[in-house]
């Protein structure tokens, strides 16, 4: 009987003590939500990841959002589906995190987006270009362009930039790879572009043989390749070994330092459409890529960039908005306007939350990425609103 | 026509290279029915080795031959240490252990060289360009071809010729017999392993240089077509591997092209295998013992 | 519970569904697949392309059992021809073939896979509770088999095929019996998770998967269904408990089946079965 009367107080006391702890004012952290692969295929891009939005976080709270500081809730979704759903509902739901960025790949993306839309977490997907994820709902932003705004500017700068006409295209099988050229194949009359042949190839494979002789046999003007780094060099080395001089217009998954260290001279002259302007004229861009080449160890690149700003901009928005209230943010993100991107100036986000930004073009010189050309025109860039 | 002669020159490189790793793995079937998953990684291994040392010794030769080294003992000691004890047990009992060590081996890769894998200082071959008969080659495949020709061709006056090579042979074909005969059986074993090692380390050290590159999982990829050729050469035959190979690097090359559309370049190859075996349950080359 | 551990209960279900399955057709009968997540991926394919164009629920899930269950018999059909070694690297082939073809039509999706998959409308909870319901289910019907006399005639073809034919036992009905219902249990799980995650890639069906779904057979131990279930399990937690072991997962995993292997080759439920011998002998 006695002790059932202490446990019964006992009980009370815990409940209280629970009751009190969940009712306190939320400490004086904004917690962010973010997933990268840090393990897995994807690791290499989760680490530039991971290290950008440190970098983010600190030059944030180096000021402070509103009087607070924002806390970086990490998980590792591997780019995979299943985990990212599992990370995404740790995020959302134990964690708490009132505010999500993705600084993952498109699948990834794509499965946390609804969950976070599900949880009122205002949510930007760094780099992730899967179209379906900004159709998740009113909560989720992208920060890059998307893969057929790409293929549409990579179909101007070879028509209109170049001038060349007659194109062989090499593209990697993935869903970026297809929607990148599902955009450039719809520019192609605009440009006066023909297309003599279209070949496809997995992420898989580092020798091409088959592919470049039969890019050999159209004897194109330009070569149009999209890819990541470590189809590309590979690629690209071929091509020139197997003596074909064309131009090569390169996606922006080129855009990485190892591309260069790989491929060597084979990869001087090589455009890339969308690659990271490091030659840009802004304070801040020029620290971060002081500051990331020292902590990563190499050159920071498109990926980083893009993971910085969109933490950048998501504590833009809430200083904005006066409050750390997800929905008031969400507004103040959807509101933004000339928004100082690492990779160029957001002009705005268009009802689908997709981003109108012009597109920069490199070109390899001198074993550097330099800036070659800017691609602004806006409507051509115009991602769907729908 | 020039075009499909250069698609039958890249499908002869890929037969070579495909050739250099599935010798090994039919070599380790042959004699202990263990399919040798873990092969690949001591390919990967090779490859890395090649990197590293010609890296930090600045000659690309020094570096091929160390990898040779290292992955002869690679190989010995994975018999010795992962196989042995479980000769007795059923034969997927080793080859699960294969395809962790694998596992293990290549994320050790990762955790040792970094995800993005590492790069020759210096290595001019690929680029290096010839003219032969109206096709553009570079040096490296030109090496590929001559130096698994070769191999290949020592490899078969060695199991022919010498008296190591006939013993290894009667070995596999009958251990009990083999060793009334005198030929100690655990040796052979160790040859074996050591010679598959040390051509797989040869493929290793040739991709490095054709591609200037080594990650991570370069072994997997190759480890299944490699499952795939030894079985399409009929398990434990030589010149069925062999003639896989070939098979398989050529169909590959054209594959891609013409079916390229409608299944990746693994699916081609694997529907290749079933074709095949559809067709002949026993493989290409027949299999040595039912 | 909240969504977080409905999610973990919900994959839990599916991989202890997929395991035992695989169970049945590699412990009980003896063939070797390596090709499972091709029937898990047929299975969630079909079952995502019938609920996209509006069918119900059940309908979906029966097409997803169907065509995988359909491929299984093909699949079947090529282990009557098919011993060992050589059924192991077709199955490695289907595995493959599977994804390969997948990833390049349109009509499934290619690389984007299927999403806006419709939900089932039961939500998060009653989601993971339908594939708990499920695992369970196939649990039972596995212990059933092995007691039954299928499970006999399977065993006996797994142990020793010409033996099995020489005592009457039709051995190419076993095996495709095995394969039959080995792969349309792997297709329900298919649809159940196509259902779950309301979004499917090629890529989550691919070799690996197939390896890790056999790692949890051979872990538990080949022909124990509880060892099978113990296996998918702990090998479905423990990188979600253990997070910060994440870096070395794929090592560790590696790690765990050599020492497997090497130690204790009957798996948890030969450990099991010593354990209880010992305890029994005290």
């Amino acid at each position: 009987m006695r002790t059932k009367l202490v446990c019964s107080r006992l009980g009370t006391l815990a409940a209280c003590l629970l009751l009190i702890a969940a009712t306190s004012p939320a400490s004086a952290q904004i917690k962010l939500g973010f997933q990268a692969p840090l393990t897995g295929p994807a690791a290499t891009d989760g680490k530039s990841a991971k290290i950008a939005a440190d970098m983010a976080v600190e030059k944030i709270n180096a000021a402070g959002v509103l009087g607070q500081k924002i806390e970086l809730i990490t998980y590792d979704d591997q780019a995979k589906t299943e985990e990212a759903v599992f990370t995404a509902n740790k995020l959302a739901g134990q964690d708490g995190v009132k505010f999500a960025v993705s600084g993952s790949y498109s699948a990834s993306g794509r499965a946390a987006a609804p969950i976070f839309q599900q949880a009122g977490v205002p949510f930007i997907s760094a780099y992730g270009v899967h179209p379906d994820i900004t159709r998740a709902g009113n909560d989720v932003f992208r920060g890059v362009h998307l893969g057929p705004p790409q293929g549409r500017a990579a179909a101007k700068f070879i028509g209109d930039n170049l001038g060349l006409k007659r194109v062989s295209i090499v593209t990697m099988d993935n869903d970026y790879g297809q929607a990148t050229l599902e955009g450039f194949k719809s520019a192609v009359d605009q440009f006066g572009i023909k297309v003599l042949g279209e070949y496809s190839y997995s992420l898989k494979d580092r020798q091409f043989g088959s592919i470049v002789a039969s890019v050999k046999r159209d004897n194109p003007d330009v070569v149009y390749v999209t890819g990541y780094f470590f189809t590309a060099a590979p690629l690209v080395t071929q091509l020139r070994s197997a003596g074909i001089q064309a131009p090569i217009v390169g996606s922006q998954a080129f855009d990485a330092q190892k591309l260069i260290e790989i491929a060597g001279s084979a990869v001087e002259g090589v455009y890339i459409v969308g690659g990271l302007n490091r030659d840009r004229d802004m304070p801040e861009l020029k620290e971060y890529l002081a500051q990331f080449q020292k902590r990563a160890g190499y050159a920071g690149e498109n990926v980083g960039a893009t993971v910085y700003s969109a933490v950048r901009l998501m504590a833009d928005a809430i200083t904005r908005a006066g409050t750390p209230d997800p929905a008031k943010a969400r507004d103040a993100l959807a509101a933004t306007k000339n928004f100082p991107h690492l990779a160029g100036e957001l002009v705005s986000f268009n009802p689908l939350r997709e981003i109108n930004m012009p597109m920069n073009v490199n070109v390899v010189k001198d074993g550097q990425f330099r800036h070659y050309a800017w691609i602004d025109d806006l409507k051509l860039l115009a991602p769907p609103t729908e | 026509m020039a075009y499909y002669i250069d698609l039958a020159f890249n499908g002869l490189v890929f037969g070579c290279m495909y050739a250099l790793m599935a010798v090994g793995l039919t070599l380790v079937y042959g004699l202990l029915r263990i399919l040798h998953i873990a092969h690949a990684a001591v390919y990967a291994f090779g490859a890395y080795i090649t990197v590293i040392v010609a890296n930090a010794t600045g000659s690309i030769a020094i570096g091929i031959l160390a990898a040779i080294a290292a992955c002869t003992l690679l190989g010995m000691a994975i018999y010795r240490l992962l196989y042995e004890p479980l000769l007795d047990y059923p034969p997927y009992v080793a080859m699960i252990a294969s395809i962790g060590l694998l596992v293990v081996m290549e994320d050790g890769f990762r955790i040792a060289f970094g995800e993005q894998g590492l790069t020759f200082a210096r290595n001019p071959y690929p680029t290096q360009l010839h003219d032969i008969a109206g096709l553009t080659v570079n040096t490296v495949q030109i090496a590929i071809i001559a130096l698994s020709t070769i191999c290949l061709v020592l490899l078969a006056l060695f199991t022919t010729r010498t008296r190591i090579g006939i013993g290894w042979r009667a070995t596999v074909s009958d251990p009990r017999i083999a060793t009334s005969f005198g030929v100690d059986a655990i040796k052979v074993r160790y040859l074996n392993f050591a010679i598959g090692s040390a051509l797989a380390a040869l493929g290793g050290a040739l991709i490095a240089l054709l591609n200037n590159f080594v990650e991570p999982t370069m072994g997997f990829v190759v480890s299944y077509k490699a499952l795939a050729i030894i079985v399409l050469g009929g398990l434990g035959s030589l010149q069925g591997t062999l003639i896989a190979s070939l098979a398989l690097g050529l169909t590959e090359s054209y594959g891609t092209i013409f079916v390229g559309r409608f299944l990746d370049r693994d699916a081609i190859a694997f529907l290749f295998l079933i074709a095949v075996l559809l067709i002949r349950p026993q493989g290409l080359a027949g299999a040595r013992t039912a | 519970m909240s969504a977080y551990a409905y999610s973990v209960l919900a994959i839990t279900g599916i991989n202890v569904m997929l395991a035992v399955s695989l169970n049945m057709i590699t412990g009980f009968c003896g063939q070797f697949s390596l090709g499972h997540a091709a029937f898990y991926g047929a299975g969630a394919y079909a079952a995502a392309f019938f609920a996209a164009a509006g069918s119900s629920v059940p309908v979906s899930l029966l097409a997803g059992v169907m065509v995988a269950g359909a491929l299984g018999v093909i699949v079947g059909f090529a282990s009557l021809r098919l011993r060992h070694d050589f059924l192991a690297v077709t199955t490695i082939g289907i595995s493959f073939l599977f994804v390969g073809f997948v990833r390049k039509q349109p009509w499934l999706g290619a690389e984007m896979g299927i999403s806006r998959i419709p939900s089932s409308g039961l939500g998060t909870q009653g989601n993971a509770l339908l594939i708990l319901a499920c695992a369970l289910a196939t649990i039972a019907f596995s212990i059933y088999v092995n007691r039954s006399w299928m499970g006999f005639g399977f065993r006996a073809v797994g142990d020793d095929e010409d033996t099995a034919r020489s005592i009457g036992i039709s051995v190419s009905n076993y095996k495709l019996v095995a394969f039959t219902l080995g792969t349309a249990i792997a297709g329900l799980a298919g649809g159940l998770y196509a259902y779950f995650t309301q979004f499917i890639v090629p890529d989550s069906f691919g070799f690996l998967v197939s390896v890790m779904l056999m790692a949890m057979v051979v872990i538990g131990g080949t022909g124990s269904t509880l060892g099978v279930v113990a296996a998918a399990i702990i090998l479905t937690l423990l990188p979600e408990i253990f997070r910060f072991i994440n870096e070395y997962r794929l090592l560790i995993f590696g790690g765990l089946l050599i020492l497997v292997m090497r130690f204790a080759p009957e798996g948890l439920a030969g450990l099991g079965r010593v354990a209880v011998g010992r305890a029994w002998t005290r």
